[in-house]
């Protein structure tokens, strides 16, 4: 009863934390200030007056892209773990959830890799940090699904959703393809069903978020498969189905043939109609994933207007990972000198 | 002492530097520590400022130096801190210093990367050098159980050891492959899942750890490892394992099979072991050399690049002069210290060896100054205690100089015991006399800073709680009888008979008391009376009445004193004077009856003494009921008095309601028509109706300064000097920034001046009276800490007392050992720091809210020694 009442007996010091976090994120006015600047030197400057401080102070002179991105990562990353070894349940639950994301990213990261014989130290180096796992590093052994399924991911908390793929023969670009979104549909469903069980506010936004995330994956799903030899029957089995697009606006999307069917198909919601007339693939305009990652901000924000919900965590990687990719953007415009560009970014406050 | 009263006079200045001389002479000013610079561009981006180069030069710098800080700290070399303060170095400077950092880094890092490669070449040899070993005990075991199977018919196939079945039959008949190798001992469990899992349980494992640990080349950190050996069959199976170690990070070693191979090999392994262990320490020599020579030198470095950084970053609050020739700066500075400050800019621009001087030129401006005040290290706690309410406007009167004393005197009141003021005295003094050798420990604990930092006013504390624990006559909740108690018990009237008939006596004063008080501080005897607390109360609640009056009077002229200096006589005739008669009618009167009460009254008239709290209600109510028998009633002229004050008091407030509204709004529409009428005659004349009007010395035109400044500056901006409105904006003219001054008249809007009045003179009137009842937590907290110190007492330490025989000595050994550790925490620390925050309160609210606005803003010069004292992370 009333879990509002003691929600920050457990979680209110995290809560009050992660809202601090928050308070850091790049303003609009930063990211005026940051398509200013002429060289990376001027972008570290202005990063130093802001919340990331002195994070790159100890970097020697010739800064380089990657450098900015793997210290914003690391700093992402301090924090999360931060968070994750302050919690208690189920709050340490959902926040693990939220790592298998990126342990889903990695996993298909690794495999592709070694299915185009790259060495593995060079793949490690380039997964994402909060999916890391202890065998990760073991998985090149594994020459097909089964093998990864019994070799590498029964300990994880990954195999129940891998379960759905052990099927597929061998590992081709197509089927690791199919494997993520897969897995992709197994966790999102997963996670969905967690936080519908976890009830009250925690519920009413994260299944908002994680709708979004479901339909997004199933417009993506359908437009990157025309053209492929995926069949319509196979795509179908890949949609999310957790999602406001369920079941109708899935079946509907497993016929379409082509974008403007798919366009169709999104006329019947009122925000995904918005997004796809906004987008376009002119010059000047956005395009299709830029507005979703701009609804998916506009979320994101919405969420800390509730109080006493886990949403506030799951929104707050999600708008730093964000801010990652616009400065990483911002960076790259300046460091390529190709400035044309260099306002796409998602402005986030 | 006036210098503390008000704050520092404050002036605006401009400052021309050339630009080769403004280095340097940023440079003195920073020693100086008496200017603050006013951002002049604060629409730029830090990165879009002109000495931007400069600073990430000096930022690189400082990385290089946080690099051999590292290094040094690592090697665990003390860094030698001699506390001397290098100037900073010239511009041209700067290249030699980063030339020698660079040579150090680039020195140290070719020394890491050296010993880097040699301790991985280390680790692997003594890595191999444990396989070695380990896997001797392997094939040893092997060939024993071997024999063993072989000599006992016995032993059944199961029962003998795997390996050493396994090694002998298949040894034979298949080739038996193993890898060995080492692996982190934390991996174990989930490498040798993994194994059997991705080989299906065919692959035999054996594992060994290494009892040292060992240091990882990379991290320099210690780590414990294991040694492994896995026996496979077939190649299939031999690549999947290598793969599995590979992915765990276990490194592999190749480990001959038989025995004397594995000798030879680990002969060779120690030779070598031998050669690198010589070089490592040459190394490791040398790296202590560099890193000597540079310790020796870091603290100097570090103040040197920060000074650096400090200045490049002042001028780039710089405008630029339209020639590009000289730098313009505005500053605040004390008009005190102006020559000091012409001569630090004097030496700056000697040093330079430029020959242009640089100009320092007095603007004046309506902005609000920055409240300055000299503080020395006594005041300087007092002083903080004020600030942290609200710093003072620009030249009003600083409450820091009387909270010196009124501060630990209330405090003591509250806290009045001589035993616990000891303790706090002896305290605080120990901090005081070893005050340099405490500083310098840079002690970075909170808790400790914020005690250091208050010694003075815990000093000040304890030696007034001793004083006003010698007037309760409390030490320890016991009493001294020092001068005779002035009660006795005469023997005639209490008689053995009397005596033994009951416990409690009550003495008539009539009879008992002597007749002339106890020359100082309360009767001893009153601590064995049963009594004891309601005399106590008595006495105490008027003295924190008296008190807390006369300090609302004093708090209320005070503001007498900020009226006449900030030259507003309205504010003396409508808001001092009745606020004075109002306290003085309601609350003044009330302390003369106290006053009459105590002097008037002697033992024999005691039981007809009036009750002054039941007269104050009846004098407000207008009500005098009729004497009871033996009772004086109030007297008619007393009435008609009390009657009086009461009207008077009642009439102060719209006195002080309405008065200043209208007559302000009468000034208004006069000054108005008066106005039009100057401009006609083409005289501004406005400074006197600013809400601003300190006595500001304009400096004339025949100034020499002035002069100066049309030659150096050749724009004509600066020549209309009589023109209040030119002379604001100009420095906006001269920098083309865009930044708005506040418009310096204020309208005047009568409802809101209105407003602000009522709630002014609803928050005094009502504050009188919630304040003055506000005053007698001096008297709850003094019964309360009387109180529970002799709780402690009776609970505790008469326990102790109570004992005999040979357990006594014991006994009280160790209860006294916990009564005085509770009288150290809670009776002193927890009830001090009650009553710290009682005082403070009496201070922010009662006393300052009679006078004080605390709306200024706090001068924050640019000053090397702060910079450093903050360390990296400046500005």
């Amino acid at each position: 009863m009333m879990p509002e009442l003691s929600f920050n007996i457990d979680h209110g010091y995290l809560e009050g934390l992660v809202r601090g976090f928050k308070c850091g994120i790049l303003k609009q006015t930063d990211y005026l200030n940051l398509v200013q600047c002429e060289t990376l030197e001027d972008l570290k400057l202005h990063l130093q007056s802001t919340d990331y401080g002195s994070f790159l102070a100890n970097e020697p002179s010739p800064l380089s892209v990657s450098v900015i991105d793997d210290k914003m990562r690391e700093k992402l990353v301090v924090e999360f773990q931060h968070l994750r070894n302050h919690c208690l349940e189920p709050l340490a639950t959902f926040l693990d959830y939220i790592t298998y994301s990126y342990m889903i990213d990695n996993i298909i990261l690794l495999i592709t890799g070694t299915l185009h014989q790259r060495p593995i130290n060079e793949l490690i180096s380039k997964c994402h940090p909060l999916g890391s796992f202890e065998q990760m590093e073991a998985i090149h052994i594994a020459s097909t699904p089964a093998e990864l399924y019994n070799a590498v991911l029964v300990d994880t908390p990954l195999a129940p959703y891998f379960i759905d793929c052990i099927s597929e023969q061998d590992l081709d670009e197509m089927n690791i393809e199919i494997i993520r979104n897969t897995l992709y549909k197994a966790y999102l469903e997963d996670f969905f069903n967690f936080c519908k069980n976890l009830g009250g506010a925690t519920a009413e936004v994260m299944c908002e978020a994680l709708a979004f995330e479901a339909d997004r994956r199933a417009f993506i799903i359908t437009i990157n498969s025309f053209g492929t030899e995926l069949s319509k029957e196979d795509r179908e089995k890949l949609y999310p189905c957790c999602g406001n697009l369920y079941p109708d606006g899935l079946s509907k999307l497993a016929q379409a043939e082509d974008y403007d069917q798919v366009r169709q198909v999104a006329e019947y919601y009122a925000s995904y109609k918005e997004l796809f007339e906004g987008a376009g693939t002119n010059p000047g305009d956005k395009t299709l994933e830029d507005k979703f990652f701009e609804h998916e901000v506009k979320l994101m924000k919405h969420s800390f207007m509730h109080q006493f919900q886990f949403g506030v965590f799951y929104s707050y990687v999600k708008l730093k990972e964000q801010e990652c990719r616009n400065i990483i953007w911002i960076g790259e415009c300046v460091a390529q000198r190709h400035r044309a560009k260099i306002d796409s970014y998602i402005p986030i406050f | 002492m006036g210098s503390l009263l008000r704050s520092e006079e404050m002036t605006l200045c401009q400052l021309f530097l050339q630009s080769e001389a403004a280095y340097t002479c940023v440079s003195e000013l920073g020693e100086l520590g008496l200017v603050q610079f006013r951002d002049l561009n604060p629409d730029f981006n830090a990165f879009q400022r002109k000495f931007v180069n400069e600073i990430r030069r000096c930022e690189e710098m400082e990385r290089k130096l946080r690099f051999l800080e590292k290094e040094i700290k690592k090697d665990g070399i003390p860094m030698l801190d001699t506390g001397d303060n290098p100037d900073a170095p010239a511009p041209r400077e700067m290249i030699d210093l980063e030339a020698t950092f660079e040579k150090l880094e680039n020195e140290m890092k070719e020394v890491n990367a050296n010993s880097e490669a040699l301790k991985k070449n280390y680790l692997e040899l003594t890595e191999l050098k444990h396989i070695l070993r380990k896997t001797q005990t392997f094939f040893e075991e092997a060939e024993f159980h071997n024999r063993q199977a072989m000599h006992d018919p016995y032993l059944g196939e199961e029962t003998v050891g795997l390996l050493g079945e396994e090694a002998q039959q298949r040894g034979r008949g298949l080739r038996l492959g193993f890898v060995a190798g080492v692996i982190l001992r934390e991996k174990l469990p989930a490498f040798e899942r993994m194994l059997w899992r991705a080989c299906r349980g065919n692959v035999f494992l054996r594992q060994a750890e290494i009892d040292k640990p060992m240091e990882d080349p990379v991290s320099g950190d210690q780590v414990l490892k294991s040694v492994f050996i896995i026996f496979f069959q077939g190649d299939q199976l031999k690549s999947r394992v290598r793969k599995i170690c590979e992915g765990f990070r276990a490194t592999l070693y190749p480990c001959p099979e038989t025995p004397s191979e594995r000798r030879e090999m680990s002969l060779g392994v120690m030779t070598r072991i031998e050669d690198l262990n010589t070089v490592l320490g040459q190394t490791g020599d040398h790296r202590h050399r560099v890193l000597v020579a540079a310790a020796k030198n870091i603290k100097v470095w570090f103040i040197k690049v920060r000074k650096i950084k400090a200045i490049y970053h002042t001028l780039n609050m710089f405008n630029l002069d339209v020639t590009q020739k000289c730098l313009i700066a505005e500053c605040w500075c004390p008009c005190a210290d102006l020559d000091r400050i012409q001569q630090a800019l004097q030496r700056g621009t000697e040093r330079s060896g430029s020959s242009v001087p640089s100009i320092l030129n007095r603007m004046s401006t309506k902005q609000e100054p920055p409240t300055y005040n000299r503080n020395n290290k006594l005041t300087k706690g007092f002083q903080n205690l004020v600030d942290a309410y609200g710093v003072a406007s620009y030249r009003e009167i600083n409450p820091a100089p009387f909270t010196i004393i009124t501060f630990p005197f209330l405090f003591a009141v509250m806290f009045g015991d001589m035993g616990h003021g000891l303790i706090m005295f002896l305290f605080a003094l120990w901090m005081v006399v070893r005050e340099k050798q405490l500083q310098a420990k840079k002690i970075d604990n909170e808790i400790w800073t914020t005690f250091f930092g208050g010694r003075y006013i815990i000093l000040l504390m304890g030696a007034f709680s001793m004083y006003t624990g010698f007037i309760y006559n409390d030490i320890f909740s016991k009493s001294l009888n020092l001068f005779g108690c002035q009660w006795h018990a005469s023997n005639n009237e209490y008689t053995q008979a009397v005596l033994d008939h009951g416990k409690l006596f009550q003495l008539n004063p009539n009879g008992s008391y002597y007749g002339s008080p106890y020359p100082l501080g309360l009767d001893p005897i009153w601590s064995v009376a049963v009594n004891k607390i309601a005399f106590t109360n008595s006495l105490k609640m008027k003295t924190s009445i008296i008190l807390g009056v006369s300090q609302m009077f004093f708090g209320v002229s005070l503001s007498l004193l900020n009226h006449r200096y900030f030259k507003n006589p309205l504010n003396i005739f409508c808001e001092f004077i009745p606020q004075v008669i109002f306290l003085f009618c309601m609350f003044g009167y009330l302390c003369i009856l106290v006053f009459h009460k105590w002097v008037n009254y002697t033992s024999a008239e005691a039981g007809t003494a009036p009750s002054l709290l039941i007269g104050a209600i009846n004098m407000f109510l207008f009500h005098y009921p009729v004497p009871k028998d033996g009772q004086v009633g109030v007297s008619d002229g007393q009435k008609g008095f009390q009657g009086f004050l009461v009207v008077v008091a009642v009439l102060c407030v719209p006195w002080m309601l309405f008065a200043k509204p209208f007559l302000l709004r009468y000034q208004q529409r006069y000054g108005q028509k008066r106005r039009k009428f100057d401009v006609l005659l083409g005289d501004i004349n406005g400074e006197s109706e600013v809400a601003f009007a300190s006595p500001h010395t304009r400096y004339t035109e025949t100034d020499i300064q002035f002069k100066h400044q049309h030659l150096s500056v050749n724009s004509g901006d600066l020549i209309n000097h009589s023109d209040p409105e030119a002379e604001v904006t100009h420095h906006n003219d001269v920098g083309g920034s865009h930044h708005v001054e506040e418009e310096e008249e204020k309208v005047f809007d009568f409802p809101e001046v209105m407003i602000n009045q009522s709630i002014h003179t609803i928050e005094y009137c009502l504050g009188c009276i919630s304040h003055t009842a506000s005053y007698l937590r001096l008297w709850a907290l003094s019964l309360a800490h009387a109180q529970l110190s002799e709780v402690l007492w009776t609970m505790v330490m008469r326990i102790g007392l109570g004992f005999s025989g040979f357990v006594a000595p014991f006994a009280i050994v160790i209860i006294f050992a916990g009564w005085a550790c509770m009288t150290v925490v809670i009776l002193v620390l927890m009830e001090g720091l009650s009553a710290f925050l009682h005082a403070l309160r009496l201070h922010w609210v009662e006393f300052q809210s009679k006078f004080y606005k605390g709306e200024g803003y706090m001068f924050q010069p640019f000053s090397f020694e702060d910079i450093l004292d903050h360390g990296g992370e400046e500005k």
